[in-house]
């Protein structure tokens, strides 16, 4: 028997445990004990399900000991980012306001992964409400970059990223409104997938930006990011912006879950966007530009191509996401759920804003940026023009897509950086989001993927394709990957 | 310029109780993010595009009755005989 | 002076069998607090709305019923405030300033020779429940109403009296009750709001108006109001009052509504729903059919007079009570309609008419009425001894021909009954009464022809002393 089951990626896990290899209660066991050695250095796990994972272990390997069959990711040791709902496993959302909340229900996503017998390690850290691009809004302290514990793991899901990266789990789930998987997947170099707007189930997700987020996850390879798609992706009767098909296009299946697997992709063509490398810092594009160099050839052409309406990206995003927050955090009143605290006695008003002064710093603002260009007199000027920025942009990447198969760009401008570094300066902060945003307005699925390094810290490229082309995706990412052949973890 | 009272009107809709030490951080960082929004400005508000999320009456859910299973007052932390519990009105 | 009502219907469509965005129970009614919900109609975080088909259905039913324009797709918006009754802080709700996306626009209904122009309708959820226990230490609150199905109907301000708004009403609820979409009789079902202005003056909305005998009351007080307060040139504010039932008057709200912004915006969950020419036309079909429709045809199939057919009409139960019969005995659909408006009508109780059914306490249904009209026409019994009848099988349930044989059965001493019987006797036998003015003793014949009509129930001796009076008086 190995001691270092935890380096499996979720692939072999399944195939070792089905194969009897070894035992559910092994490998869990050995990853709890990883969790345990080093999640102190790095933050990423906010609740730890111990018992419950050894009891799903122990029940899983009863049934294989019986013959029966289980499903396609038995045994494997998923995280879910605490914004996801649990059943009766606590969902905080790294913040006060949901200090106790234990959910009456699981999400679809939860659901569906325990029909394939993934076993839930823990809930992972994250930015309060995913509001953030590092991890530092979190009340429960920043998660650390496994590659290097002074620097940010990106964010918002920096404890999806940072947990598969750190051998804690095999897999996570994370949810990305803004780039907020893709971001800390590149700053820990692993793989990042936002799906298709509308692929996967948002009902358990608690809501930060409904038009934007999508629940997407995390892995060591593409193979492991496409096998937890497999499980989780397809329409839900629980969420009725969920479809199988695009709009406007001929109806395939419907009501299905899609399923992907690997297939070699020919004549792949690459459209490289040319604003987005060019404003990442030039340690980045280059080596951007070195993987294409790789990447190219009889199989792979590239070009530069040109998406000029991504210079109200950001605005348009911001602008759009905040004023959808501000109304998704208006239940938030710890009248039904929250922290403890008596309500007796208190004037409804003033419980009201007392007991929400209780949001982080960076939660309050977004708060009251969307409430102000909701408002009566702004409403034309910011929220209408920031829609109609968001549809120049998806037709303009509509366009791009006749011609080619992917666009690609660095996955995040810069390169992680330490605590502290733009946690005062908001927009700062916000503008590392220009690279990812783009695919949330469009609704189109994005992957990261790593494609290197600058002084040990990581690089990831960005791979965007049509609406509902994940296959495609996980085709040409697989195919980089391979091509890239970075592997390796940090030493922790 | 985003004003203080401005700030200050929002966050009593919002329902946040921010002091004077709150407004005066985020006077200057709120006014500077709502002027980045101003590159919107020059984005037409002409033409129409079909929504992202559309579907038709008949994929609707339909009107049959299902009740949640389980105890629907574990949902509530603060109860009292069967009700949730809040602050008083006026 | 010039008086402006405009009128905010909120209709609860009680015939869904779940809510607007969750498959709970609509019917919320005489259940134990919070037990009718689940985690999307409490707010709990992660939930998602999930629109009612039917709900849409209905509410473009409702459109079409009142003349309305109906959009081409219909988009949900929110309206976000801080409520203790909401469960997410902002009611799921529609809007047009952004472009006419509600469920129905610029409607027409006409009441009386009058019209009102409906400015829109729309399709929301209902809030939750507010009881206020001991008000000085906490509010408690029920979400089992919160969620379910609202149709609000709002006029334009183009009433000018109270007796219009309560006629508009009426018809309404007919419209209402004719589309089976909500059972107007429940309590709470249907809520009436006004709002009211003098001569171009500034608008006063009313809320917690609680029935619609109220609405008029209500409506006179605030007139009154204004009226005194122009009078003294107190100027008018725009304002939002509640009605106090118990003391029948408006008071000014502690609410301020007006500083609210609520910061409306499209609601992202649920995606924008493509109606359509054939969806519309298929609603249109599945109809069912509305008052001014029924009338016509009961004009045309039945030959009614209008005033019959509009009395009938006006009041769904009527005109259902008036087909069952109608069906059960075809042969004289006049005499069945004037049978239940002189006659059934009169004996229903007043203060029933706002009950469940207005024939509460009515013992008898359609085959009564049938039977008793058949009587008629085969001249069994007169209009008169029907509506004797009918006023004793209401109490007693029986059947006509029954509770006729019993008033056979018993002695007729009734000087209405027998002098009738005597009327119809004379009138037949022209040459017996000849002979019994010359000949009292022949007025023993006439007697016993009395004695033979009334089955040998009538007391002679009144009989007798009516027979001859009758005698005396004819020359």
């Amino acid at each position: 028997m190995e001691n270092n089951l935890y380096h499996l990626n979720a692939e072999q896990v399944a195939s070792g445990i089905k194969n009897r290899d070894f035992s559910a209660v092994e490998y869990i066991s050995q990853i709890l004990e990883r969790i345990e050695k080093i999640d102190v250095k790095i933050n990423a796990f906010v609740t730890v399900d111990n018992e419950g994972a050894i009891e799903k272990a122990r029940s899983l390997d009863k049934r294989i000991q019986h013959g029966e069959s289980i499903g396609g990711l038995g045994g494997v040791a998923i995280g879910v980012k605490d914004n996801i709902c649990t059943k009766n496993l606590k969902t905080t959302c790294a913040s006060r306001m949901l200090e106790e909340y234990i959910p009456p229900y699981d999400a679809t996503v939860i659901k569906k992964l325990k029909e394939n017998d993934a076993i839930i390690v823990g809930k992972l850290n994250l930015d309060e409400f995913a509001m953030g691009s590092t991890t530092e809004f979190s009340r429960f302290g920043p998660t650390r970059n496994p590659w290097n514990i002074n620097y940010v793991a990106g964010g918002s899901s920096g404890g999806s990223a940072a947990s598969v990266a750190a051998l804690e789990c095999a897999i996570s789930l994370g949810s990305d409104t803004g780039g907020s998987v893709r971001c800390p997947a590149s700053f820990c170099s692993v793989v990042g997938l936002k799906p298709t707007y509308g692929c996967v189930s948002r009902y358990g997700l608690i809501s930060y930006s409904n038009s934007l987020e999508q629940i997407g996850t995390v892995g060591r390879t593409v193979t492991d990011v496409m096998l937890i798609m497999n499980a989780i992706a397809g329409e839900d009767a629980n969420d009725q912006t969920t479809r199988t098909t695009v709009p406007g296009t001929k109806t395939t299946s419907r009501g299905q879950t899609p399923k992907y697997s690997l297939q070699n992709k020919r004549n792949i063509r690459v459209g490289l966007v040319k604003e987005l490398v060019e404003g990442a810092d030039p340690l980045i594009s280059k080596c951007i530009h070195s993987a294409m160099d790789l990447l190219v050839g009889s199989d792979c052409k590239c070009e530069e191509t040109s998406l000029k309406s991504v210079q109200y990206a950001l605005a348009s995003y911001y602008t759009i996401a905040m004023a959808e927050a501000t109304s998704n955090l208006s239940r938030y009143d710890n009248i039904r759920y929250g922290f403890d605290s008596n309500p007796e006695e208190y004037e409804w008003n003033t419980y009201f804003t007392k007991v929400r002064s209780n949001f982080g710093e960076e939660v309050k603002r977004r708060i009251i940026i969307g409430s102000y260009v909701l408002s009566a007199g702004y409403y034309g000027k910011y929220y209408l023009r920031a829609q109609k920025a968001r549809e120049m942009i998806k037709r303009e990447i509509k366009s791009l897509f006749e011609k080619y198969d992917v666009l690609i760009s660095p996955t995040m401008p810069i390169l992680p950086f330490k605590f502290g570094e733009k946690i005062d300066d908001p927009l700062k902060m916000y503008q590392i989001d220009i690279d990812t945003v783009v695919a949330n307005l469009a609704g189109i699925p994005a992957i990261s993927i790593p494609v290197g390094f600058n002084d040990g810290l990581p690089i990831g490229l960005q791979i965007m394709a049509n609406q509902m082309g994940e296959q495609t995706l996980f085709d040409v990412a697989s195919s980089f990957e391979s091509t890239i052949d970075i592997h390796g973890s940090p030493k922790i | 310029m985003v004003s203080k009272d401005e700030i200050k009107h929002l966050g009593w809709l919002s329902r946040l109780e921010l002091t004077d030490k709150d407004l005066d951080r985020y006077v200057s960082q709120i006014d500077e993010i709502i002027r980045y929004f101003d590159k919107l400005d020059t984005v037409s508000l002409v033409g129409n595009e079909p929504a992202s999320s559309m579907k038709k009456v008949s994929e609707l859910r339909k009107d049959d009755i299902h009740m949640f299973e389980g105890d629907p007052l574990e949902f509530f932390k603060n109860r009292k005989d069967g009700f949730v519990k809040g602050p008083k009105m006026v | 002076m010039e008086i402006k009502i405009g009128l905010e219907l909120h209709c609860q469509l009680t015939g869904l069998q779940s809510k607007l965005f969750c498959p709970c129970r609509c019917d919320y009614r005489g259940m134990s607090p919070n037990t009718n919900i689940c985690p999307i109609c409490s707010g709990l975080p992660g939930t998602l709305p999930l629109l009612n088909q039917r709900a849409v259905d209905y509410a473009g039913m409702i459109s079409i019923a009142l003349g309305c324009k109906i959009p081409s797709a219909v988009v949900f918006y929110r309206k976000n405030y801080f409520y203790p009754d909401l469960p997410k802080n902002f009611q799921i709700t529609q809007y047009n300033a952004y472009g006419f996306t509600s469920i129905g626009v610029e409607g027409k209904v006409d009441y009386g020779v009058k019209s009102s122009t409906i400015k829109r309708v729309q399709l929301e959820e209902d809030p939750g429940r507010l009881v206020y226990g001991n008000s000085n230490l906490d509010t408690l609150i029920d979400y089992n109403r919160a969620g379910v199905s609202l149709v609000e109907i709002v006029t334009e301000p183009d009433f000018s009296e109270p007796k219009d708004v309560r006629i508009f009403l009426n018809k309404i609820i007919s419209i209402i009750e004719h589309l089976g979409v909500c059972d107007t009789r429940l309590d709470g079902s249907v809520r009436c709001d006004a709002n009211v202005s003098l001569e171009g003056g500034n608008r006063v909305e009313i809320k917690n108006v609680g029935s619609f005998r109220d609405v008029k009351k209500a409506l006179r007080y605030e007139i009154t109001r204004q009226k005194t307060m122009s009078v003294r040139d107190i100027e008018i504010k725009s304002e939002t009052r509640h009605w106090d039932d118990a003391r029948s008057i408006t008071k000014q709200s502690r609410k301020k509504e007006e500083e609210e912004d609520y910061r409306y915006f499209p609601e992202p969950d649920i995606p924008t729903i493509v109606l359509g020419d054939d969806y519309i036309s298929s609603l249109k079909t599945k109809m069912p059919e509305l008052p001014h429709e029924r009338k016509t045809r009961f004009l045309r199939v039945y030959g009614l007079s209008d005033h019959v057919a509009q009395v009938l009409i006006d009041n769904k139960e009527l005109a259902d009570f008036f087909e069952s019969t109608v069906k059960i005995y075809p042969s004289s659909p006049n005499e069945i309609a004037n049978l239940i408006i002189s006659d059934l009508l009169g004996l229903i109780d007043d203060s029933k008419k706002e009950q469940r059914s207005i024939f509460s306490g009515l013992r008898i249904d359609a085959k009564h009425i049938a039977e008793l009209v058949r009587m008629i026409d085969q001249n069994v019994i007169n209009r008169n001894i029907a509506k004797m009848i009918l006023s004793q099988i209401t109490k007693t349930g029986e059947m006509p021909s029954y509770a006729l044989d019993k008033m056979n059965a018993s002695v007729i001493d009734s000087k209405d009954v027998i002098s009738e019987t005597i009327e119809s006797i004379f009138k037949s036998e022209t040459s017996a009464v000849k002979d019994a003015k010359q000949n009292p003793n022949a007025a023993n014949f006439l007697l016993g022809k009395v004695m033979q009509l009334t089955g040998g129930r009538a007391d002679p001796k009144i009989a007798l002393k009516l027979i001859k009076i009758k005698l005396a008086v004819l020359e």
